[in-house]
């Protein structure tokens, strides 16, 4: 019952006019960077993150949160007609979805994206509902210990996420939570790492940092590439899937609910470990003979990706609304807007904002229904976008990125910082390492600081605290088999292409 | 010995920097101890650990079985060198800088931009270069004039960029960006250049 008196609280936020208008304009601008490559959620939010400012923040962690679910959806467009992810999480969506337009059904398959989707939308929505309100009360009894200990397995979770290098993405933790570190210690009051630079006292601004390093750094090498892309323009057809497709994908899609329901929880998760689970969970499940192939236009293959990644989108929220510890970069952005409009996040907020908490999670069934009504009947509008050349398109990104960085502060000098940041992601590109956990490390640094701080006094000093506390030793026992995990695959793959190579 | 995987090589090399640079200036700072940890506790131990992760990845540059080439990209010495030589002189020279604006802001800009001409291709400083001269300009030029300088300057990089079609898009840009975030959003950004107020 208090289910119901809770949902029936966030429709009366969520469907206020401004609400629902922020909720529109989150998810059609979602939409748009989903669709069209070269910009993606990361980017848009760092943008918007300081027009923000001005909004309620009810209204502006709406839009925000489009942004990143919208983005899921439209990057399946940019994946079935274009053959190139618009979105990361969509890479998987490219090898069924492309093969589908191909032999002329890229009608049926942008449809079961969008239907996938909803479905998928729609049931996280509840799994944060039933999910949150628990959770947030188990968090309300940890202490700096167990949160410690939380946030490690946040970060190694982040590891576990990274493309690539297991050694480096540790160090771009490391080097994320020293980047942290910068400004002022709340303690002792002493300016940290300034280099004598009076704006830096305050730390160096997380917007600069992702502008730089997400928005700038993706146009430097967009430019150096240089542009090649073959839009998809024959007739798409009708886009309703035939009777017979929606019931080959139904079970794809729930499996895909499912697995993105349950991934985007976990630290690390969200949209893009979810599609990617989901394809090769979905491969692996016998299905019928007489269909296409995996990697020939098999609906599944669109279906259950699709699905999972706007599920993980969703579900990467609970962590981040009830222990206030974000899962994933998109995440770290949410909590930074928070902190902006002067909200703490963490397990309080449910209880000392309920209209924001649950209005938010309400927000996202309305935004849902209305990204259906964006792809479906609007989608010729969108393939449209994709014929936009690039020449044509980062001007436009950088001059959203210039005028949101001057915003901040009024100054000149953020721009310098930001252009250091593009430079610093151009180098991080060309030696791969992954600029995701950097950015979660710098977010939580001075978190992290705190907690152990605190712990350290309650405790007398004595680091073995972490393993006595039950909760906290287990959370540190998991991210040690985190690792253990990340590292086994990698063995394992090294082996194979060993075995191949005797072959 | 050889240098079998240049990007961790590089890779390597940056994280030991990066974590000698922060262990070194926090030695500036009260270290305290466990039980109250100072401002240089924390900053020192991922510092540490920073620095033996970059080393185990240097050294396993050497034994990797990905093969690549040391050099990941365009580096100019001559340049950087002309960056660290004019930003030395701007740090040590600070004060007797800061008594002409524009000599300063001529010195510094100087030292950013060849810092950034020394990486990669073109386009990457050109567009770098583009963001500080729209930081530097919006005070005195307003938001149009600078929004359009910024287009018309970034827009020429790409190689496929065509004259007509980058003023259409700066002219546009211009007006939208006024619409959107001063009548829109009501920023307090400068619209008019400085000498027509």
């Amino acid at each position: 019952m208090e289910l119901l008196n809770n949902l029936l609280l966030g429709f009366q936020v969520a469907l206020t006019l401004q609400n629902m208008w922020y909720c529109f304009i989150g998810v059609l601008l979602g939409t748009l960077i989903g669709v069209l490559p070269g910009i993606g959620p990361l980017a848009t939010i760092a943008m918007l993150l300081p027009i923000t400012f001005t909004l309620p923040p009810t209204a502006s962690l709406i839009m925000l949160a489009g942004i990143y679910y919208g983005a899921q959806y439209g990057g399946s467009t940019t994946a079935i007609l274009v053959n190139i992810p618009g979105e990361s999480s969509a890479a998987v969506t490219v090898l069924d979805g492309y093969q589908m337009a191909r032999r002329g059904r890229a009608g049926p398959a942008l449809g079961i994206a969008a239907l996938g989707s909803v479905f998928a939308g729609s049931f996280a929505t509840l799994v944060i509902a039933v999910l949150a309100p628990p959770l947030s009360e188990v968090a309300l009894k940890f202490g700096p210990a167990e949160y410690f200990s939380l946030m490690v397995v946040g970060l190694i979770g982040a590891v576990v996420l990274a493309r690539g290098s297991v050694l480096k993405a540790i160090a771009m933790v490391c080097l994320g939570l020293l980047f942290g570190m910068i400004g002022t210690d709340v303690n002792s009051g002493v300016a940290r790492f300034t280099l004598g630079i009076p704006e830096l006292s305050d730390g160096m601004g997380f917007i600069t940092l992702a502008m730089g390093i997400f928005g700038y750094c993706e146009i430097i090498i967009n430019l150096e590439k240089g542009e090649a892309r073959e839009v998809f323009t024959s007739r798409i057809g009708s886009l309703l899937p035939t009777w017979d497709d929606m019931k080959y994908a139904a079970p794809a899609i729930m499996r895909g609910t499912l697995i993105g329901s349950f991934l985007g929880i976990l630290p690390g998760g969200g949209a893009l470990l979810s599609s990617f689970a989901a394809y090769a969970i979905e491969k692996n499940v016998t299905g019928d003979k007489s269909r296409e192939k995996f990697g020939e236009g098999n609906i599944r293959g669109v279906a259950a990706p699709e699905s999972a990644n706007n599920a993980g989108a969703q579900t990467s929220f609970i962590p981040m609304l009830t222990l206030g510890i974000p899962s994933n970069v998109i995440m770290a952005m949410m909590v930074g807007a928070m902190m902006i409009q002067g909200i703490a996040p963490g397990p309080q907020v449910m209880n000392e904002r309920p209209q924001l908490f649950w209005g938010l999670i309400a927000s996202m069934w309305v935004g849902n229904v209305m990204l259906v009504i964006l792809n479906m009947p609007m989608i010729g509008l969108w393939v449209s976008l994709l014929k936009v050349p690039y020449r044509i398109l980062y001007p436009c990104i950088l001059v959203f990125c210039v005028i949101g960085v001057y915003s901040i502060n009024n100054n000149a000098f953020d721009a310098i910082l930001t252009a250091l940041f593009g430079l610093f992601g151009y180098i991080l590109v060309k030696v791969e390492a992954e600029p995701a956990p950097m950015l979660l490390g710098y977010i939580l640094g001075p978190l992290m600081e705190e907690n152990l701080r605190r712990a350290m006094l309650l405790a007398r000093g004595d680091f073995f605290v972490f393993f006595q506390r039950p909760i906290s030793a287990t959370l540190l026992v998991i991210s040690i088999l985190l690792l253990v995990f990340v590292l086994l695959p990698n063995i394992r793959k090294k082996r194979d292409v060993a075995f191949e190579a005797d072959d | 010995m050889q240098i079998k995987n240049g990007k961790d090589f590089w890779a390597g090399l940056m994280f030991m920097g990066f974590a000698a640079a922060f262990f070194i200036i926090a030695r500036n700072y009260n270290m305290g101890t466990a039980l109250r940890m100072g401002p240089s506790y924390f900053p020192s131990v991922l510092g540490g650990m920073l620095f033996f992760l970059g080393l185990a990845t240097t050294v396993r540059s050497f034994f990797s079985k990905d093969e690549h080439s040391w050099r990941l990209f365009e580096f100019r010495p001559i340049n950087f060198v002309a960056a660290v030589v004019i930003g030395a002189f701007a740090y040590w020279q600070a004060k007797w800088l800061q008594t002409n604006e524009w000599l300063q802001f001529a010195v510094v800009g100087a030292s950013i931009v060849l810092f950034f001409s020394s990486f990669g291709q073109r386009s990457l400083w050109q567009l770098l270069a583009a963001t500080l001269a729209f930081g530097y300009l919006l005070k005195p030029l307003g938001l149009i004039i600078a929004t359009f300088l910024l287009v018309i300057g970034s827009g020429l990089i790409s190689s496929e960029s065509k004259m007509k079609e980058v003023v259409i898009l700066a002219v546009a840009l211009a007006i939208f960006a006024w619409l959107t975030f001063v009548v829109g959003l009501d920023q307090p950004f400068p619209v008019k250049p400085s000498f027509m107020e």
